[in-house]
């Protein structure tokens, strides 16, 4: 039950490789949030360095007002649930429990006994004290154990060993691991993505219930947006090493600060265009696919408040505010169906307007009669519109310019990937080294060229980021 | 594409929309009553009830949903073929099995003649030279008894023995740790180490002998102290033997580390309460090849002894009884100590063959 505070957190990998950026967030006491991201985003990096297995590099990283950066794990009061629910092997679901009640030791003090039993004591006739270092009871232990396996769920298989149980109760088992511990921060790296999709929706509903009964601050990363949105009381949004949004999961799906968190947010992604915004007077238009159309009253007049002039822009509309319409409609773009998608509640229509933009349409069956949805096959011609008061609108640096907040981080730099990273074996270093002297030399010897120099500099530099990929490799 | 093939929807099934419709916005009601306090206004898709599609040229709607599109023709293959393929395979598999066992069986009968041999002399009581036939004609335990009572053998077993049992037991511990620091931990020089150690490892022992023979002579753990010496000679460079067990830690997922320390354990813990449990198999592999180093040895060990019988190892000491002069009086005395010496190691292998295996395997699936 504590705060956790990063301030300028950056994370880099041997020395060119920066896998958090300047992670600045203040979590506050009992808040769950949610670490979002594609992979390779900087999340769990993130919370490992939250949890001390990995070595901050700058900024400071405060639990419950103290900081924690030169801490040991143990030492940080933390509880942590691994991906691979990495449950103790060689031992029972009960001692798997309790091993981390069985290593910690409690400092109590207590007076210092003469050899017939009296307290000694010192000149003034006080009792003298010492700090003895105790272990937690049997019965405590066994208490605090049975209260957790009896939340979980799991009472009858402590005396199994992790092997013998099904992919769901070994993650409520490693759950259980970290709930005996009483800790001031519940860490939770992907804890659900090893399992498969029904169990997945299931233990997420109980991660819901087990957060209303323990209580504490929650810090949970996960790729799967739908996680982060059910789950989180805040989210974090993160791309490369950079928090791209930080919100609660209403603010990031309806007002997204750039397009990254408006197509990482929300399933099927949110369809966009490249687009002109026309400004006539106080009145806005957009021409998606060819088919010029006002903008709704109320986000014109949000755009108005911002003085936003004519300009080239990235228009979003999320698939479930298109909707089908018939030909008489003025803002009707037809479209060819590609794929259909029956989801049962809901049609996925991926159709290609005259134009050649791909749009994602999300149609609910329950509007659609039988025949309709017979007809809505691959090759079918469509008439498609989009509901102007929930359109984004992002300029051509993907900021959304209806956003209010300063500092956004709109696009970012593609980044690119050295060859020696998507080597799947580092070769073994001692050859290496040869190898890259040899090219040396031969540069050395044609240094006529000057590219030939440029080559040969190039190659010394991409040692580095193999032995990161080594690192990095072995770490995951 | 005509206006009039434009399918629009029928009134029957406009009718049954506005039926769902109409549900629809009793189910608003319920909602609204119950749990909005402020108006909600729902309208659900409003705009579909009037839907334009037109169908290209290709598709066919008189076609079933689900039905196939293509057809695919598929082998079925009768009870006969079935049958016939089933019994080539048998028989092929038979005759294969057939030559596989004959050539393991050779393979084995070759293995094993040494061992039978050598039984077998050991019992020879009628002469004590070596002979040209195989089975004694008169059987006893004449040369077990002579070579309790008559030669050193019971202090070079004993010699072996404490050789081998504080080898296998200080061995295991260097490899334990070394193995451990250099699966876990990141260091400078790291690879280069294991590299360098690799490459001295593939060095014979013997290149030393004289060095370590001067050596260990300073220090008087030659002649009647050779054990000792060689103890310190077999433990001191056994951490070079890191490359199994490392491999085998490498397999131990390094989040069951990270889980301990996080549940509050120190490295060590870590070593002994999670990676320890759960390298049983490597740990017996170590300890029965640190229990065999010295054992089989025998180069060391007579180089270090220096003619000195007391220092000798079993090896060391049978040989001695091979020597040109004695040979025609100790052949089958030296049998007999071959198979004691034997006994041991075979008795420790068929307890501990099990783990044997895991620990060779479980460490090369990553060394």
């Amino acid at each position: 039950m504590a705060t956790v505070k990063l301030t300028n957190v950056k994370k880099v990998y041997g020395k060119n490789t920066v896998a958090v950026q300047d992670f600045n967030l203040e979590i506050a006491d009992k808040e769950f949030v949610v670490f979002v991201g594609p992979s390779g985003c900087g999340k769990s990096t993130t919370l490992r360095m939250i949890a001390g297995l990995e070595e901050i590099t700058e900024g400071t990283i405060e639990i419950g007002g103290r900081v924690v950066n030169d801490l040991q794990p143990k030492d940080r009061d933390i509880a942590m649930v691994f991906q691979n629910y990495a449950l103790y092997p060689h031992l029972t679901v009960f001692e798997n429990m309790a091993f981390a009640l069985r290593l910690k030791r409690i400092p109590v003090e207590e007076p210092v006994l003469n050899k017939d039993g009296t307290p000694k004591l010192d000149k003034e006739g006080k009792e003298i004290k010492r700090t003895v270092f105790k272990k937690l009871p049997n019965d405590e232990i066994y208490e605090k154990v049975t209260n957790a396996a009896e939340i979980l769920g799991i009472t009858e298989y402590l005396t199994r060993r992790p092997r013998e149980l099904s992919g769901g109760q070994r993650q409520r088992v490693a759950i259980g691991r970290a709930m005996v511990r009483d800790s001031q921060v519940f860490l939770m790296d992907e804890p659900l993505s090893n399992l498969d999709a029904k169990l997945r929706n299931q233990m997420r509903a109980e991660i819901i219930l087990l957060r209303q009964k323990i209580d504490t601050t929650f810090i949970y990363v996960t790729h799967d947006q739908t996680e982060a949105m059910t789950l989180g009381d805040r989210i974090v949004i993160m791309k490369d090493g950079f928090i791209m949004q930080v919100g609660t999961p209403t603010e990031v799906f309806e007002m997204p600060d750039n397009l990254f968190v408006a197509e990482f947010i929300g399933a099927p992604k949110m369809n966009t265009f490249k687009t002109t915004l026309e400004r006539v007077e106080d009145e806005y238009f957009v021409s998606p696919c060819g088919v010029r159309m006002p903008v709704d009253g109320e986000k014109g007049a949000a755009l108005l408040g911002k003085d936003v002039k004519t300009q080239q822009i990235i228009l979003g509309v999320r698939p479930e505010h298109i909707t089908l319409t018939n030909k008489a409609n003025p803002y009707a773009i037809p479209c060819t169906i590609e794929v259909n998608e029956m989801m049962g509640s809901e049609l996925h229509l991926h159709v290609t307007s005259e134009a050649g933009d791909k749009i994602i349409v999300r149609v609910p069956t329950v509007s659609l009669t039988g025949a309709q949805i017979n007809m809505l096959r691959t090759g079918a011609r469509v008439y498609i519109t989009f509901k102007s008061k929930v359109m984004h609108f992002f300029g051509e640096d993907e900021i959304n310019l209806l956003t209010d907040k300063e500092n956004v981080i709109g696009k970012l730099p593609e980044r690119e990937i050295p060859a020696e990273l998507l080597e799947e074996e580092p070769k073994k270093r001692l050859f290496k080294r040869k190898k890259a002297d040899k090219q040396a030399d031969e540069a050395d010897q044609t240094t006529a060229g000057s590219d030939a120099q440029g080559e040969a500099s190039v190659d010394m530099q991409a040692e580095e980021p193999r032995q990161e990929a080594e690192q990095t490799g072995e770490k995951s | 594409m005509k206006d009039d093939e434009i399918l629009t929807t029928t009134p029957q099934n406009d009718d049954l929309y506005l039926e769902n419709a109409q549900e629809c916005e009793n189910n608003e009601q319920d909602i609204t009553i119950e749990d909005a306090p402020i108006d909600v206004e729902f309208d659900i898709a409003e705009e579909q009830t009037d839907i334009d599609i037109e169908c290209a040229d290709n598709v066919a709607f008189d076609m079933p949903v689900n039905a196939p599109t293509t057809s695919r023709a598929v082998y079925m293959p009768t009870e006969e073929s079935v049958r016939k393929e089933h019994m080539s395979a048998r028989r092929k598999s038979r005759i294969s099995n057939g030559v596989i066992y004959a050539i393991l069986v050779v393979m084995c009968v070759v293995w094993i003649l040494p061992f039978i041999g050598i039984l077998l002399e050991s019992f020879r009581c009628e002469s004590t030279g070596q002979v040209g036939y195989i089975f004694p004609k008169v059987w006893g335990f004449d040369n077990y008894v002579r070579l309790f009572t008559e030669t050193q053998f019971p202090r070079w077993f004993g010699n072996t023995l404490i050789m081998g049992l504080v080898t296998a037991v200080v061995q295991t511990i260097f490899v334990m740790a070394v193995s451990y620091a250099l699966s876990r931990n990141r260091f400078k020089g790291r690879k280069l180490l294991m590299n360098i150690m690799l490459i001295f490892g593939m060095f014979p022992g013997f290149l030393t002998l004289i060095l370590l023979y001067t050596w260990m002579n300073d220090w008087h753990l030659t002649m009647e102290n050779a054990p000792w010496g060689l103890i310190i000679i077999y433990v001191a460079s056994s951490g070079m033997g890191y490359y199994i067990a490392k491999g085998f830690f490498d397999t131990i997922s390094h989040s069951l580390d990270e889980a301990a320390r996080v549940d509050g354990a120190t490295q060590f813990q870590v070593f002994y309460k999670i990676i320890m449990p759960l390298s049983k198999p490597i740990i017996i592999y170590t300890i029965l090849m640190g229990f065999m180093g010295p054992w089989g040895d025998f180069v060391m060990a007579s180089f270090m002894a220096n003619n000195a019988s007391a220092g000798y190892n079993a090896a060391a000491g049978l040989q001695w009884l091979l020597v040109d002069a004695k040979i025609n009086e100790w052949y089958t005395t030296f049998c007999a100590g071959g198979v004691v010496v034997a006994v041991p190691i075979t008795i420790l292998f068929m307890c501990l063959q099990k783990y044997y295996v895991a620990g060779v395997t479980g460490g090369a699936v990553k060394g």
